[in-house]
């Protein structure tokens, strides 16, 4: 099974890139092994959503990374090393994925962040909802 | 060196939003401002929105107390339109709760708290080498251990609520969900493995052997009768604690309240010890008295906080949030209002409750020590020592396919508020629908109660007093005031978690 997992806050315009992505997604029709979830704002609570699963493509805001609304394929591991020293209750993702090789029952999956620098307009929601189905499918390891 | 500094702490672990600000004279605060620093304005959101919107919007206030906004804005709701939720589906929001609260207790226990355990500044103490094993971060034992386990017991909220994240299952008249037998075996499956860890990690015994703890003196007995009792994580915390003194720090002011909660539905079994039909009692506590809790007691207070002025306290259900930032230079400093009980700061959370439902070890660790770091830290480790079993007898009381919802005419007018205690304390909405849109929504979170700035007459905020005297052996790494403001399980906002690639650069205890 493989799964993308949209994440941010709907009603905060500078974090809403992922819903909106998760929105366009739930309007397509999508392959029958591929689940697309609204993680909103459950950070390392993600986790049990992680196991097992083949794959998983986050779609979230990133910050620093790029140009205003580009979109870019990151690594789990470029993710990870950002976690803070400690936890704390905006960890998030790259704490999440710090922990998860300790911590993940069941199988540990590929998985990679489709970041959205900013506050993304439609043709880049739909750019980056079509990144995460090709990412979640295999058929694209790097940035385009 | 030697002399008076004013030094800025932002804290991690504690929040991304929240600044404390300390004057340090010759090692001692002597002043400290508590600063929310980012304005959040859901209050302003709701308005206009439909008559149920806040069962939407406000879990997605916080990350990691969504069930606990749920709660109260169907509360609120329920007293709107007059109805009662069945008795089961008043058991499905004490469980979801509660399971919110003993997750949320131990993450803040091993993930936040017991960090500070590993700061460079306690490298030669006895206690170091085994505090690296257990709370390094992302490799100690309790670390690790916490997540492993603590990530299951929320999948009771998406048995039961069908729902999850920011679930909205909760409505005015029940839940929105009809649990059949397997949800129910389940869940008590995933209760009874999280009770067994619990247990055997965490207190190092039974949970009627703890509970059988009722005076300094028993738990003195009781660190000394088994290794297991010592080397469990909260065994182990209390010899550290000790060692460092934390019993002396954090005094704050001593007054207490809660707003009471997880009612107790009819026919139930659950103890209704103060006869007040909720299992967590209500009260206020101040000056060594307890009192009946009344909500028409609590104002907020604007004086120090970035909002447009009131004359003196306003009581939420007349509350407004009109930022206004300017025209006060150096004198407003947060963006969280000061709420105040009878005129009083008031420290909410487990160790409130503790006091104000009497439980003998804390109301004699009160008298004997007075309030502290230490025991406002031990009772939210050991809270799931009491919710665990109610959560057991909630679920067992349970019956699948049952009736969950009680229907309700259509909310058009009318004011309510939802009041209950969740993770962090006294949580409370208040609500006013007039022709079936939202006209106000005010909301006074426990972080609001314990990192309040000060109010009209310039009182200090409950945390605020607590690190007022407090010393500080090396302003670089004032680890001392994050073991105080800590104690106080602060969660300002949970609103943004983009990734980001800039690093902070100033002071991080």
């Amino acid at each position: 099974m493989k799964r993308i997992i949209c994440i941010g806050n709907r009603y905060l315009p500078e974090d809403a890139a992922g819903y909106l992505v998760y929105q366009h997604l739930i309007q397509r029709k999508l392959p029958k092994e591929v689940e697309v979830f609204d993680g909103g704002l459950a950070g390392l609570d993600l986790l049990r959503w992680v196991e097992n699963m083949e794959r998983v493509v986050f779609v979230d805001t990133i910050s620093g990374f790029g140009a205003e609304s580009e979109i870019l394929l990151l690594k789990k591991e470029e993710i990870s090393v950002l976690a803070g020293k400690n936890f704390d209750h905006a960890s998030g993702l790259p704490y999440l994925l710090r922990v998860l090789p300790d911590t993940c029952d069941g199988q540990i999956p590929e998985v990679s962040l489709i970041g959205i620098e900013g506050i993304p307009d439609c043709d880049t929601v739909k750019k980056a909802a079509l990144l995460a189905l090709k990412v979640v499918m295999g058929l694209q390891e790097r940035s385009a | 060196m030697v002399g008076k500094r004013t030094i800025n702490v932002p804290l991690n672990r504690v929040e991304g939003d929240l600044d404390v600000s300390v004057e340090i004279d010759n090692g001692i605060v002597t002043d400290v401002k508590c600063s929310g620093i980012m304005y959040r304005g859901f209050e302003k959101i709701m308005v206009g929105r439909g008559a149920l919107d806040g069962l939407v919007i406000t879990p997605r206030i916080c990350g990691i107390c969504s069930t606990a906004h749920l709660m109260c804005a169907a509360m609120a709701l329920d007293t709107i339109a007059n109805v009662s939720p069945p008795p089961d589906a008043i058991r499905v929001r004490n469980v979801t709760l509660m399971a919110e609260m003993i997750q949320s207790d131990m993450r803040h226990g091993f993930l936040m708290y017991t960090s500070d355990f590993v700061n460079p500044a306690y490298q030669k103490k006895d206690f170091y080498e085994s505090s690296v094993k257990r709370f390094e971060p992302f490799k100690g034992e309790a670390v690790i251990e916490t997540i492993r386990e603590t990530k299951k017991i929320l999948e009771i909220v998406a048995i039961l609520g069908g729902q999850w994240p920011h679930s909205s299952f909760m409505v005015p008249g029940g839940v929105a969900s009809i649990p059949n037998q397997d949800d129910l075996v389940k869940c008590m499956l995933l209760l009874e493995q999280y009770r067994k860890w619990y247990e055997e990690k965490i207190l190092g015994c039974s949970l009627e052997r703890w509970q059988a703890v009722k005076s300094s003196e028993d738990l003195d007995q009781w660190l000394e009768e088994k290794d297991t009792h010592r080397n469990g994580h909260l065994g182990f915390y209390l010899q550290v604690a000790k060692s460092i003194g934390l019993e002396k720090k954090g005094k704050g002011y001593q007054s207490f309240i809660s707003y009471g909660g997880l009612k107790i539905p009819e026919g139930s079994a659950l103890n209704d010890k103060f006869d007040q039909g909720q299992l967590i009692p209500s009260g206020f506590y101040h000056e060594s008295r307890h009192q009946a809790f009344d909500n028409e007691k609590i104002l907020e207070h604007v004086a120090f906080s970035w909002f447009e002025d009131t004359d003196a306290g306003v009581h939420p259900s007349f509350g407004q949030t009109n930022p206004y930032a300017t025209g006060y230079e150096g004198q407003k400093y947060s963006w969280a209002k000061a709420p105040r009980y009878d005129g009083n700061p008031s420290e909410t959370g487990p160790l409130a409750e503790m006091i104000i439902g009497q439980n003998p070890l804390f109301v004699d660790l009160l008298k004997k020590q007075g309030a502290n770091v230490c025991m406002r830290q031990m009772a939210r480790l050991v809270r799931p020592a009491e919710l665990i079993p109610a959560m057991k007898l909630c679920l067992s009381e349970i019956v699948a396919d049952g009736v969950f919802y009680q229907r309700h005419n259509e909310i058009i007018d009318g004011e309510g508020y939802g009041l209950t205690q969740v993770t962090r304390g006294a949580l409370g909405h208040w609500v006013r629908i007039e022709e079936g849109k939202i006209a106000a929504y005010q909301i006074i979170s426990p972080t609001t109660w314990n990192l309040s700035p000060r109010d009209s007459e310039g009182i200090r905020g409950p945390a605020e007093e607590a690190l007022i005297g407090a010393c500080v052996n090396d302003i670089t790494n004032p680890v001392e005031l994050g073991h105080i403001v800590r104690s106080f399980d602060a969660c300002l906002v949970c609103t943004v978690h983009t990734v980001d690639k800039g690093n902070k650069s100033q002071i991080l205890i």
